[in-house]
């Protein structure tokens, strides 16, 4: 098998600040292949983001301290000096984010920004440069092309937008798009475009592609993979569909049972995950999910869970202190539409007993 | 009349020579004889060069016409020829200057007479000769109401057909002129004597009506800004008569008169160009400019007393004192009491500390302490006393006397030699510069008489329009008043500022508001007097007695220091004040 | 735009109308000198003061005195216009005499303009790029003190020491130098230490405001998107960063400038530079009400116009405004 396109192994990143060190990605690893897409899955102060950005460089600051590794096509990444980042950026990764008007420059058209990403990394003219722009405009499925390319960011329809900050992104065939978020500040129609418009380009141009957010709903359809995190950490990783189908992390069911669903009966309550996401600072003791677990018991407190492949299954991966029998048979209590409370009642206390 | 006056006239050359002598008599040699205190005419000066004045503001206003101030003065008197004027170490008589001789004034003091010089010229663009119908002119355009002037009212307005406000080209029947060079006033009144005095000031400069006219007719008055000149110098202008060289607030720019024929004038004329450049604000970094430069004078400010001091120490010579004919003095309003008891009023002068009040403005070298009212150098001061005084005794301790004072005191009624009231006493003074020190040593002195004081510090201007000129304005106490001579004539002194008949509702000059009938009468019968001894007799009798009253506390007799850079050869005129531009050279 | 242009103008307009109606009228009815006694000299006999009242058009109701200036200054309404009145002082036209003091003003304001700008923008954009660096601190503090020093003083002590005349270290002709100075490049020497006067304190206002703009904007959206694109750090900082930072400098800039250009009061006097600042001044305190109103009327006209500028100008530079 080919060696990954992106491979991640074991990436720390953690902030000093006032008021203690933000661990705000505590040990991750993860690996992209050519033309596949990862999901990476979180509440907002997971890590999410800041991993990616750091795969581009974009946290080095005095106050930062980034370990572990990161390789791009064999290249190591965290050790690159700012000049081979920069060609990097835009060029063989591009990334794209979550709102599109605040993540263009107001005062510059749409064209001469595309433009200037082109022009940073291809040695062509300004025409040339223009004409490619006007090219992509027209591939993420904007009308009139030449014209929009002269006009403003806030001329464009928030779909619209997003639309050509993706034509940006790929303006220079990147061999990674990170999409941070993209369909989280449009409507929910212009959403499932955006999404689709991704998974088009995508197969047009082989480009890998890793997608970040909160929903795991917008990566239901697209993601090959996908990684869960919490507080920092990935709790758990594996295949879409089995993650879907055959999830084994207390979170990651709080997750799949907040979607609403079309087929959930009229009336059903969502069941939100209760609790806050934890403090990257102070996480709470042992499994850092333990306080907003139903299942929890005693020694999850004080005992940290390691990320273990699951029996049968290399590729999928759970951070549990509870064991698999236990949790699939919770997964089913849940399946069946029994509410977490009496799941753990049923499972958990029966269980032990 | 005319006797007296060719006498008095024969006594002051005299005077002037002796002068003269005694000047030449010094180690400085050909530098003219100028040194430290004294003043007079140098004996020579080196023709040519460019005199600069340093000025902080710009003329009351550039019209000869219209200028009531001493810088005003000065220029014109630079670039006028009035029908009589002053040479600089004289400033008791006057001399012919636009006239031929002097003044003829009829027995009864209803008419003068006076010829002028022939072959004066005017400047460019006019450039023909003044006859008597332009002095006629240039007194009833003091009349116009585009016009205004200050002084024509007062000592003019007693000839026959003259009234304030009248509208541009009113002629006044009562001057006559029967032929080119002859000028008669007829007076409604017998006030001939004064009004000859009158004729030294700049409203009798010769004016071309035929020029004037439109200018005059605008309102107000064009005319400042196209005049033309009969003195050696005059205000720099363009062909069609435009004065460029006045840029109102910035500078005044003096070049000869190409018309000026010296003959016809007293005098030399020695500097080739004269510029005043104004707004030099900060008059320290100004006088250090004129005692380390060339060439230079100060214009409109005094230098400070710190400046002085320094002088004095080192560049002694430098340094000019000129008694102007101006006091000053605080006034004491006889209207509200206490200042209504004559006793207590003159225990208040007695026990005064005026060298203190003198110490603000630069000590003894700034001025004398009055012994009685009229300053030095005009007609009636030796004869009201001089220096040494008529012998009043509570004016005879500068440094005040408090025995003496507490003696009056309780004349007046206060046993305990001391001021008991308790009310508040409303003081109005100036808070600009050495004035509010005036004013504050003033308010001290008063305290420790026991009076309780409230004092008011306001800008010069509302001090006088708002407070001190204003009757209603009900301020008993009046420290930064002061008064200077309109020409060499004690009556411009004694009578504005003491004569009850001139208290008026508004922008009145008798602050103590005296009014003391028989006091009035005589004033105004002296009015009357023809023959200059007369009039200074009778003037030194009336501030004797004014004096007696105590209307005011008099601490000063001014001195003006001027300065000069090391190569000006100066000629301080006493009439004006400060340098005669005429006159000063540079080396 | 142009509809917005109009609009703007005739309030313009409006706000001169109210800016000259406040002035009369606090001067005029609240004078604190009667300016005909002033102007009567020493012996005002009533009927000299009422010539002069007459003379001056001072007993006329209020109402007509402040309409016959407003007619005066307009061009056609029967006479010639632009005439701001006579000096009470002098009995010179107010409007020569401003127009002759204008250019000394606005020497005195460009070259300020240009020396601020010159040092507060790069020191700004170094302190904002560099925060928290010795550099930073150190150029953020001699800001604070630059600010804080009133310019009267900065004014007397650089002449104390620079002054050729008078100075510890004689450098630079000083007070009075400018209207001595007989070329525009005597004139320019002559206004090299009041250029840094004024220009210390609103450089260091400028760098702080820059600094605080720039440092704010670095954390925008679009400042990431531009380094993900993969952009140099340089022109990161300033095709993106400074370009949106340095927006609102102009509107400030523009207010500044009108301001001054309404005269310096303070530094025209310090340095005896003869501009509107100073004929302002000398005006108040002789209470030569049409030299007030005159140089009132200026000030607001420049500060009204500037503003008008500056917000045409915003549209240029900030396509997201539309009028």
């Amino acid at each position: 098998m080919a060696a990954p396109l992106l491979e991640v192994t074991d990436l720390r990143v953690h902030f000093e600040t006032e008021d203690g060190l933000v661990k705000a990605v505590d040990g991750i690893s993860y690996s992209v292949d050519r033309g596949q897409t990862l999901g990476i899955v979180g509440e907002s102060g997971s890590g999410k983001s800041v991993s990616s950005l750091t795969v581009m460089g974009l946290t080095r600051a005095r106050n930062a301290h980034i370990s572990g590794s990161v390789k791009f096509d064999g290249r190591d990444l965290l050790g690159a000096s700012d000049e081979d980042l920069r060609e990097v950026r835009g060029n063989d990764i591009a990334m794209i984010f979550q709102d599109p008007l605040s993540s263009l420059h107001p005062f510059y058209k749409v064209g001469k920004q595309i433009v200037e990403a082109i022009q940073s990394h291809r040695d062509v003219s300004k025409a040339q440069a223009y004409d490619r722009a006007v090219e992509m405009l027209g591939l993420v499925g904007i009308p009139e092309p030449r014209r929009r390319a002269d006009s403003y960011p806030h001329e464009f329809s928030g779909g619209m937008r997003q639309r050509a900050m993706i034509a940006m992104a790929l303006a220079n065939d990147p061999k990674l798009l990170i999409a941070d978020e993209p369909t989280t500040a449009l409507d929910v129609t212009v959403q499932a475009q955006i999404l689709e418009l991704i998974e088009r380009l995508q197969s047009e141009f082989d480009t890998a592609v890793v997608v970040i957010t909160h929903d795991l709903g917008v990566v239901a359809e697209m993601a090959d993979d996908i990684a869960v995190m919490y507080g920092g950490r990935i709790v758990e990783q594996g295949r879409a569909d089995t993650i879907f189908n055959a999830p084994e992390h207390p979170y990651t069911w709080g997750l799949l049972s907040s979607i609403p669903r079309m087929d959930a009966p009229r009336g059903e309550e969502l069941v939100p995950i209760p609790g806050r996401p934890p403090s990257l600072i102070h996480l709470p003791g042992g499994c850092s999910f333990h306080p907003r677990c139903p299942y929890v018991r005693d020694a999850h407190r004080r005992v940290e869970p390691v990320l273990d492949p699951v029996g049968g299954d290399p590729s999928h991966k759970v951070a549990c202190l509870l064991d698999s029998a236990t949790r699939r048979k919770l997964w089913q209590e849940l399946q069946a539409g029994i509410r977490p409370e009496d799941a753990r009642q049923d499972v958990i206390e029966e269980g032990a007993a | 009349m005319r006797r007296s006056f060719n006498w008095t006239l024969i006594l002051s050359v005299l005077l002037a020579l002796t002068l003269g002598v005694a000047a030449c008599g010094d180690d400085e040699g050909d530098e003219g004889g100028e040194q430290g205190t004294s003043q007079g005419t140098p004996a020579e000066g080196k023709k040519g060069g460019t005199l600069t004045a340093l000025w902080t503001d710009d003329v009351d206003n550039i019209d000869c016409g219209i200028t009531y101030y001493q810088m005003g003065f000065q220029v014109c008197s630079a670039t006028q020829k009035a029908l009589y004027g002053y040479e600089p170490g004289d400033a008791v008589n006057a001399v012919p200057d636009l006239a031929e001789s002097d003044p003829q004034i009829s027995e009864d003091g209803k008419t003068v007479t006076v010829t002028i010089k022939s072959g004066v010229m005017f400047s460019p663009p006019v450039d023909r000769e003044v006859t008597s119908a332009d002095v006629k002119y240039a007194i009833e355009r003091g009349f116009f109401n585009t016009i205004n002037n200050g002084y024509a009212g007062a000592y003019l307005g007693d000839i026959e057909g003259a009234e304030v406000g009248a509208d541009p080209g009113t002629e006044i029947p009562g001057i006559e002129t029967p032929d080119d060079r002859t000028i008669v006033f007829n007076l409604a009144k017998g006030t001939g004597g004064t009004l000859v005095g009158a004729l030294a000031l700049p409203l009798s400069a010769p004016v071309p009506k035929e020029y004037a006219q439109e200018f005059d007719k605008q309102q107000p008055s064009a005319y400042g800004q196209n005049q033309v000149a009969t003195g050696p110098y005059m205000i720099e202008n363009d062909e069609s008569g435009k004065a460029i060289g006045y840029q109102a607030g910035r500078r005044i720019h003096l070049v000869r008169n190409p018309n000026w024929n010296a003959e016809t004038d007293f005098r030399p004329a020695y500097v080739d160009e004269i510029d005043m450049p104004q707004g030099n604000d900060d008059t320290t970094v100004a006088s250090r400019k004129i005692l380390e430069g060339q060439s230079m004078i100060n214009g409109d400010f005094d230098p400070d007393p710190a400046i002085l001091k320094q002088v004095v120490s080192n560049q002694e010579e430098l340094l000019t004192l000129i008694p102007g004919g101006a006091g000053r003095w605080i006034a004491m309003n006889t209207t509200i009491p206490p200042f209504d008891n004559v006793d207590l009023r003159r225990a208040v002068v007695a026990g005064f500390d005026r060298e203190a009040m003198r110490l603000t403005r630069g000590g003894e070298l700034i001025g004398d302490i009055p012994t009685h009212i009229i300053p030095p150098e005009m007609p009636g001061f030796e004869e009201a006393g001089g220096l040494e005084g008529p012998g009043i005794d509570f004016m005879s301790n500068p440094a005040g006397d408090t025995e003496l004072s507490a003696e009056y005191f309780r004349k007046a009624g206060y046993e305990s030699g001391k001021y008991d009231g308790t009310e508040e006493i409303l003081m109005v003074g100036t808070s600009d510069g050495v004035a509010q020190k005036a004013a504050e040593v003033a308010k001290e002195n008063f305290e420790k008489m026991g009076f309780k004081i409230r004092l008011r510090l306001v800008t010069q201007d509302s001090m006088y329009t708002k407070f001190c000129n204003e009757p209603k304005a009900k301020v008993a106490i009046c420290p930064n008043v002061g008064w200077l001579k309109d020409f060499s004539d004690p009556q411009t002194y004694l009578d504005p500022t003491f004569n009850g008949d001139n208290i008026l509702e508004t922008g009145n000059v008798n602050w103590s508001q005296l009014d003391v009938p028989e006091l009035n009468q005589e004033m105004n019968e002296a009015k009357l007097l023809t023959d200059p001894q007369e009039r200074a007799d009778a003037w030194a009798e009336i501030d004797r007695k004014v004096t007696e009253l105590a209307p005011a506390v008099f601490w000063l007799w001014d001195k003006s220091p001027t300065i000069r850079s090391e190569n000006v050869i100066g000629a301080a005129s006493g009439y004006i004040g400060t340098w005669d531009l005429s006159f000063t050279s540079v080396n | 735009m142009a509809a917005y242009i109009v609009r703007r103008l005739l309030w313009v307009i409006f706000l001169l109308f109210v800016v000259t109606l406040v002035t009369f009228t606090v001067f005029t009815v609240l004078p604190a000198a009667d300016p005909a006694v002033l102007r009567a000299g020493r012996q005002p006999s009533p009927e000299l003061v009422a010539s002069i009242r007459e003379q001056f058009g001072l007993d006329d109701p209020y109402i007509v005195q402040f309409l016959r200036y407003i007619g005066d200054i307009l061009p056609f309404l029967g006479g010639d216009g632009f005439n701001f009145g006579y000096s009470y002082q002098s009995n010179q036209e107010v409007l020569p005499q401003i127009l002759d003091r204008l250019p000394a003003t606005m020497f005195l304001t460009v070259g300020a303009v240009v020396l601020w700008l010159s040092i507060g923008i790069p020191i700004g954009m170094i302190s904002a790029v560099k925060t928290g660096s010795w550099l930073d601190r150190l150029t953020m503090g001699l800001a604070l003190i630059a600010i804080s020093a009133p310019v009267y003083f900065l004014g007397l002590v650089a002449l104390f020491l620079f002054d050729d005349s008078i100075g510890r270290f004689p450098l630079l002709p000083g007070s009075g130098a400018y209207q001595d100075a007989e070329n525009v490049l005597g004139k320019a020497e002559a206004l090299i230490m009041p250029w840094c006067v004024l220009a210390a304190a609103f450089a260091a206002i400028y760098a702080r405001f820059l600094r605080g703009n720039l440092i704010d904007t670095m954390q925008e959206d679009y400042i990431r998107t531009a380094r993900a694109k993969g952009l140099s750090e340089r022109r990161v900082i300033f095709r993106h960063g400074v370009r949106s930072a340095i927006t609102p400098i102009v509107t400030l800039l523009g207010l500044d400038i009108g301001i001054l250009l309404g005269g310096a009061i303070l530094t025209e006097t310090v340095f005896n530079i003869q501009g509107i600042g100073r004929f302002a001044y000398e005006a108040i305190v002789r209470f030569d009400l049409p030299v007030i109103q005159g140089t009132v009327l200026f000030g607001a006209f420049f500060i009204v116009i500037m503003s008008l500028l500056v917000d045409i100008l915003y549209a240029f530079i900030d396509p997201r405004v539309r009028y």
